[in-house]
């Protein structure tokens, strides 16, 4: 293997592929990437056997072949380089690279070796936009469970039907479900359980909102194919049965509040300096006014040894007098992924959970269980 | 203020129940007062000892004996499967007794408790007021008990040890390790056989030698995580009474027989452990947030691992699934024989509680452990166990106090 190709694209390439370079593994060799010829360009690919990714880069082929090397003295090295026109030429299992006045040699493992990057074709196949995509993914992704006590909590449940797609997360105490639009239909209903740290790294490739996505489903349902420009990433899949989360949405409320998200991202953030050193507790009292509009919401919070702290915000308030209590954090996390500038808070009792939803769009559920705890 | 505290002379009582469950069956049917009595479960069964009457004890009976053996040497004796929730009671007023005289108790099981008295002088001298908690024990609730006064908690425990029956020791300040000195090292809390039986190769049997022990030798053979018990030798022991309600953990270990690599055996114990701690924890009202697992190994190494989650627990099955991952992880780093397993519950909250989303599954599991906690109320803590425990009650752990 003999090629030439730009520092930035191969160094761009190489953090493309990086987050799927295995770190702690019992198969040494997915440490690698794997750097190959294909088509007349170099391709870059990585797995940690959860996540693949492959990248290609423009590259001037001389000899074809390929290799593997160590993915971090690779991307070190190559990241340190100047911007300059690298060469990269394989004698026996010795990766020879020269930039200008800078030479290496890394020892490589024959590229035979290397696992199977999963080649998934034939399936169910649809398009989304990247931007539409990255929406949902970071407004669902987040409530997945990070502990790995009930697997399939891990992940974002991923429904297609017709031309919707739905995406839901649960970690067991909030749930969060996003609706949006497919570009291509799809024939028949499909459900797969996508693992949120797949959709955390596939959000970090998406750089350009226009792209379309392509994605395939293999025929197994084992397996997944995210294909953007010069990037593809293949995620396994979470085996077993999402919960169905549609019952757990609460259908009625007893209180209504909408709030301005930014006047209730600060409270929140107040409470919580004062909630740290208790489980989080934020306390919220939603009290009617004499009109909708006179209403208001307080939160607060309270530290055995340190004090307390009371914020009020205005709210539009429709139903009776309500009080809950919530983990801070899980408030926190939900409103900073809104976009909108106000949700409504819609509340039954104080040992029911609490939904939280954007004004103006109606796609987006998030349900938050409360914290039981003495008034 | 440093100073001052340094100065602070504590007056500790360590007051313990004698021959607690057979006294509570005397008490109820006096008909058994002076006879031999055993309380652990019929003589034909597998069971061990529980308790023996101090007439059962002159025959050579005594409490982790199996109930067969016990038979054989003291055939006349009446055995009695006992009853664990008129145990419960009788310890209340036993408690609430204590109660009356300071509010820094420490309660170490049913049947004893350390008190500190110190500035409680307007009751009288420590010696008045041991002497009229004995009385009011015998009074209101007919059991014996003796008491150790120390000026700190060990001192005070061996005191009431050796003063039973029906006893009363007070150690004055300056004269603790005097009165340790002669003693056997296993009259020391914390030294169990194995301990006594590595210090008895080491030449050592009473605890004036283990006191006396060069530092670096005593070091070299235990590590420094058992620095303490040279230092309870020498009659030192700044720990203080930890006030109930006030606990900041709950913990249980134990020493094993025999070292062990068993993992089957260890994640038999950490299932039995979290079992108690997860009905201590519901018994309180309490979770709690952190899972500490204690591992000590042949050499005495000892290692601490902990487990931190956002929601606090106190679900015997929560506590076992950590206990179990901290100890997958210690022993792929370190595999070698262990020889004391412990496993401890902390950072505890009490009155907040984060509901779950699929309460199906969480409110199934609470009505499990609230079931098993009603049946423990009634027939005792081992009238039912999960499969794990139930393997490890009956091969190992069999009338061991954990």
């Amino acid at each position: 293997m003999k090629l030439s190709c730009l520092q930035e694209n191969l160094s761009k390439g190489l953090n493309t592929i990086s987050r799927a370079v295995a770190t702690r593994t019992t198969l040494p060799i997915t440490q690698n990437v794997l750097i190959s010829t294909d088509q007349s360009q170099l391709k870059l690919a990585a797995t940690n056997l959860e996540i693949a990714i492959s990248c290609w880069v423009g590259a001037k082929i001389e000899n074809e072949g390929s290799i593997t090397v160590p993915a971090r003295v690779f991307s070190d090295f190559i990241t340190s380089l100047p911007s300059d026109v690298i060469s990269l030429d394989l004698k026996h299992h010795t990766l020879e690279i020269k930039c200008g006045r800078y030479e290496a040699r890394i020892n490589g493992l024959d590229a035979a070796d290397f696992p199977p990057i999963p080649q998934v074709g034939d399936g169910l196949y649809t398009k989304v936009q990247a931007e539409e995509l990255k929406q949902s993914i970071s407004q669902v992704a987040f409530a997945a469970a990070a502990d790995e006590s009930r697997p399939v909590l891990t992940g974002v449940q991923t429904e297609f039907e017709g031309s919707k797609m739905t995406m839901a997360a649960a970690d067991g105490f909030r749930l969060a479900v996003r609706r949006s639009n497919l570009l291509s239909p799809v024939k028949d209903k499909v459900a797969m359980i996508i693992p949120a740290k797949a959709y955390h790294e596939l959000n970090r490739l998406m750089t350009e909102p226009d792209q379309e996505i392509e994605i395939t489903l293999n025929a197994q349902k084992s397996q997944v194919l995210f294909k953007l420009k010069n990037i593809e990433m293949v995620s396994q899949l979470i085996q077993g049965t999402f919960p169905n989360y549609t019952q757990l949405i609460p259908q009625t409320y007893s209180t209504r509040a909408r709030i301005d998200v930014a006047e209730f991202q600060r409270a929140i953030k107040m409470a919580s300096i004062f909630a740290r050193d208790g489980s989080g507790i934020a306390r919220i009292v939603i009290t009617p006014g004499a009109t909708p509009e006179a209403g208001k919401m307080t939160i607060t919070a309270r530290a055995d040894e340190i004090g307390d702290n009371v914020g009020e915000i205005d709210a539009l308030v429709d139903g009776e007098t309500a009080k809950i209590a919530f983990n801070a954090r899980y408030l926190s996390d939900v409103l900073s992924v809104i976009r909108q500038a106000q949700v409504s808070v819609e509340l039954t009792t104080p040992s029911n959970p609490g939904v939280i939803r954007p004004i103006g769009v109606d796609n987006y559920d998030h349900v938050v269980m409360p914290m039981f705890v003495q008034w | 203020m440093a100073e001052c505290k340094e100065h602070l002379q504590r007056t500790i009582f360590h007051i313990d129940l004698d021959a607690f469950f057979v006294t509570v069956e005397q008490v109820l049917d006096p008909s058994l007062a002076g006879k031999p009595v055993i309380v652990g479960g019929r003589p034909g069964s597998r069971g061990v000892v529980a308790s023996a009457s101090y007439e059962a004890r002159a025959f050579g009976v005594h409490a982790a004996m199996p109930l067969m053996r016990a038979r054989v040497i003291c055939p006349e004796a009446v055995f009695l499967t006992g009853h664990y929730s008129k145990y419960r009671e009788y310890s209340d007023v036993f408690m609430s007794i204590l109660s009356d005289y300071s509010p820094v108790i420490e309660s170490g099981g049913l049947d004893e408790a350390y008190l500190d008295v110190t500035g409680c002088e307007n009751f009288g001298s420590g010696q008045a007021l041991a002497v009229k908690i004995k009385q009011r024990v015998k009074q209101e609730s007919g059991l014996i008990a003796s008491v150790g006064i120390a000026p700190c908690k060990v001192v005070a425990k061996v005191a009431s040890d050796l003063s039973k029956p029906d006893g009363l020791i007070e150690i004055l300040s300056g004269q603790e390790r005097r009165f340790l000195s002669p003693l056997a090292v296993s009259k020391l809390p914390g030294v169990g056989k194995k301990t006594a039986a590595v210090l008895r190769s080491m030449g050592i049997v009473t605890i004036s030698q283990l006191a006396d022990m060069p530092g670096r030798l005593f070091l070299d053979r235990f590590g420094e995580g058992m620095l303490w018990l040279q230092q309870h030798a020498r009659g030192i022991d700044d720990s203080p009474v930890e006030a109930r309600g006030e606990a900041k953990s709950i913990s249980r270990e134990i020493t094993f027989e025999k070292d062990t690599s068993d993992t089957r055996l260890l994640t038999a114990t950490l299932r039995y452990f979290a079992e108690k701690l997860g009905a201590e924890l519901r018994e309180s009202e309490k979770q709690a947030r952190t899972i500490g697992l204690k591992l000590r190994y042949a050499d005495f190494d000892t290692v601490n691992r902990q487990l931190s989650s956002r929601l606090p627990t106190d679900m015997d099955d929560d506590i076992f699934q950590s206990g179990v991952h901290l100890l997958e992880t210690a022993l792929a780093r370190k595999g070698r024989p262990v020889r004391l397993i412990g496993l401890e519950v902390s950072n505890l909250v009490a009155g907040e509680k984060q509901l779950s989303l699929f309460n199906a599954v969480t409110k199934k599991k609470e009505k499990v452990d609230r079931a098993v906690d009603l049946i423990r109320n009634k027939y005792g803590f081992d009238a039912i166990h999960t499969g794990y425990a139930i393997e490890l009650r009956q091969n190992h752990l069999d009338g061991k106090k954990e």
